[in-house]
């Protein structure tokens, strides 16, 4: 397990060099999500394969650190899943990758952009289109 | 209830036990929160436990002993509420939940008898939601107009707006006495009665005035008044509503059930009088009794020299935020608001000042403070506030700006 300082520089690495930052044109799906408690905000670009799996993904947001150092890490999770994968992952694979002890009393940050992007899957699910 | 001896602002922050504990290891609390809530003094802690241990029973109700006891700690307490705000007399002191019920009770009795399609309710750009939603309900419901006094950039109520808003003969200004975010202090006495003129009714919200400063509704002279035991050293849980006793009893009961009834027939009731009309079910005797403890601590060291130690402690705070490199302070200049400092700092959210602050043990809130409107108003998401009360002390501001250059110092600034 990560030590409570190797979590606060793991977070502020991919807050200063978030990865997978930007847009995509064209994309297949662009996802909202947002506290409106606090402000923090992302919207992820995803371009799907003919497999439905994310071949490329991007997001621009704003927001403290562990919201988007969360929207950066999350990047890496989804490349290569379906949709049903992303609904399906497990938000404590992503908690313990940011050190729950840092994390814990933020986990409405922490977990807005896995949010998000499980947001995706719902509408289909509800029957509601998508 | 025994009176409490005279005690000096210097003494008292030894009465609450919270603030002897360390809040991580080796590092001690240092509470600037009490804009959300106060912490309680030992005086409020055991009253409420010496109660369930001796004389818990329910009131109103039954003939023995225990019972006649609580009914009579019970109304002591609204006793000592009455003569806390002034209240001309003990019928116009309301217990319910909190602030926001208090409102609620207005907007659902006397706002639904009264508001018709089209009424104008003028509220504040300042307000705190359980000030705004109810309203929105009620407007909702009914097709009444809702307007807002706006605030300056400095953080005080425009008013030459708010008279341009009575020409148009609103039934009801609705605002707060002190903001929980900006600290502005408005003045409630001249708006009330320029409104009065207007022949609207008056709402103070006084979650954040009564705690701090000697409110006496008559001086005051306003129609309504809502604020929080919780906030005033007192126990969660319940809340006072004042009102004029004319408009009490020309509303309709809030909650229907025991307590608020004279006699019950199958297919109709008859209310009980005042105040318990709006007092249905049993009610929060512990916490009556915790608040009534709560009025005599307040009183034991006295508003006035309350309300004087915060206000040069928040001069003293807003002094040394300012020397931090990239800290903005919002609302008005000491002198004119209540112990609150909400600020932003360069490049770091809120949220991230709160967590690094709460790490050396300093409890700030972050976030919009049930003021979003106030804050979309400022186009800020979100800012980190501190607050202060009777405990609080210079050297915690100290632990703050140090706390304030460990957070820059964290995110590389």
């Amino acid at each position: 397990m990560p030590t409570r300082q190797e979590s606060i520089d793991f977070i502020l690495d991919h807050y200063e060099h978030p990865r997978h930052r930007g847009t995509l044109d064209h994309a297949d799906l662009v996802l909202r999500g947002g506290n409106p408690g606090c402000g923090d905000v992302v919207t992820y670009y995803l371009r799907l394969d003919g497999d439905a799996r994310v071949a490329d993904v991007a997001f621009e947001g704003e927001g403290c650190t562990i919201s988007q150092a969360a929207a950066s890490v999350v990047t890496d999770l989804i490349l290569g899943r379906t949709l049903a994968e992303i609904a399906a992952l497990d938000q404590n694979t992503l908690l313990e990758q940011l050190g729950r002890e840092v994390v814990s009393t933020r986990l409405r940050c922490a977990t807005l952009a896995l949010n998000t992007l499980k947001s995706a899957e719902q509408p289909r699910r509800a029957g509601l289109g998508a | 209830m025994s009176e409490l001896p005279h005690r000096t602002i210097a003494q008292c922050r030894a009465d609450f036990p919270i603030l002897q504990r360390e809040v991580h290891p080796g590092v001690p609390l240092v509470y600037l929160d009490s804009t959300a809530t106060a912490q309680k003094p030992e005086h409020v802690i055991a009253a409420m436990d010496r109660y369930y241990r001796r004389s818990n029973a329910n009131v109103h109700r039954g003939i023995h002993a225990l019972a006649e006891e609580a009914t009579a700690l019970y109304e002591a307490a609204r006793d000592r509420v009455q003569h806390f705000i002034n209240a001309r007399t003990r019928k116009e002191v309301i217990f319910t939940r909190n602030a926001s019920e208090a409102i609620n009770l207005v907007a659902q009795t006397w706002g639904r008898r009264t508001i018709r399609s089209g009424d104008l309710i003028v509220l504040t750009e300042m307000e705190h939601h359980s000030n705004l939603v109810p309203w929105q309900m009620l407007a909702a419901e009914t097709g009444a107009r809702l307007e807002f006094i706006p605030v300056t950039d400095a953080g005080e109520l425009d008013l030459a707006e708010f008279e341009r808003l009575l020409a148009r003969a609103p039934k009801l200004v609705a605002l707060t006495h002190m903001s929980n975010v900006l600290g502005t202090i408005n003045p409630v006495r001249a708006i009330a009665a320029q409104a009065h003129a207007a022949g609207a009714l008056v709402l103070v919200d006084g979650a954040q005035s009564v705690p701090h400063f000697a409110v006496d509704v008559q001086a005051l002279d306003v129609d309504f008044l809502a604020f929080s035991s919780h906030k005033m050293c007192g126990p969660t849980g319940i809340g006072v509503l004042w009102g004029r006793q004319s408009l009490l009893e020309a509303m309709p009961p809030f909650l229907g059930g025991g307590d608020m009834i004279k006699r019950v027939y199958l297919r109709e009731f008859k209310t009980a009088d005042l105040p318990y009309k709006f007092e249905a079910g049993t009610p929060a005797i512990a916490e009556a009794v915790g608040l009534g403890a709560a009025v005599e601590y307040l009183e034991s060291i006295g508003l006035d020299a309350i309300a004087q130690h915060e206000h040069a402690l928040t001069a003293y705070a807003l002094e040394r935020l300012e020397e931090v490199p990239g800290v903005t302070v919002y609302g008005p200049p000491a002198e004119k608001k209540g112990g609150v400092a909400a600020f932003t700092l360069d490049g770091v959210h809120p949220h991230d000042i709160a967590q690094v602050l709460d790490r050396h043990g300093v409890a700030v809130r972050a976030g919009h403070h049930c003021a979003m409107p106030l804050h979309d108003r400022f186009n800020l998401p979100a800012s980190a506030r501190a607050s202060f009360y009777l405990y609080s002390t210079p050297a915690d501001v100290d632990r703050l700006v140090d706390g304030l250059y460990q957070v820059k110092k964290l995110f590389g600034e």
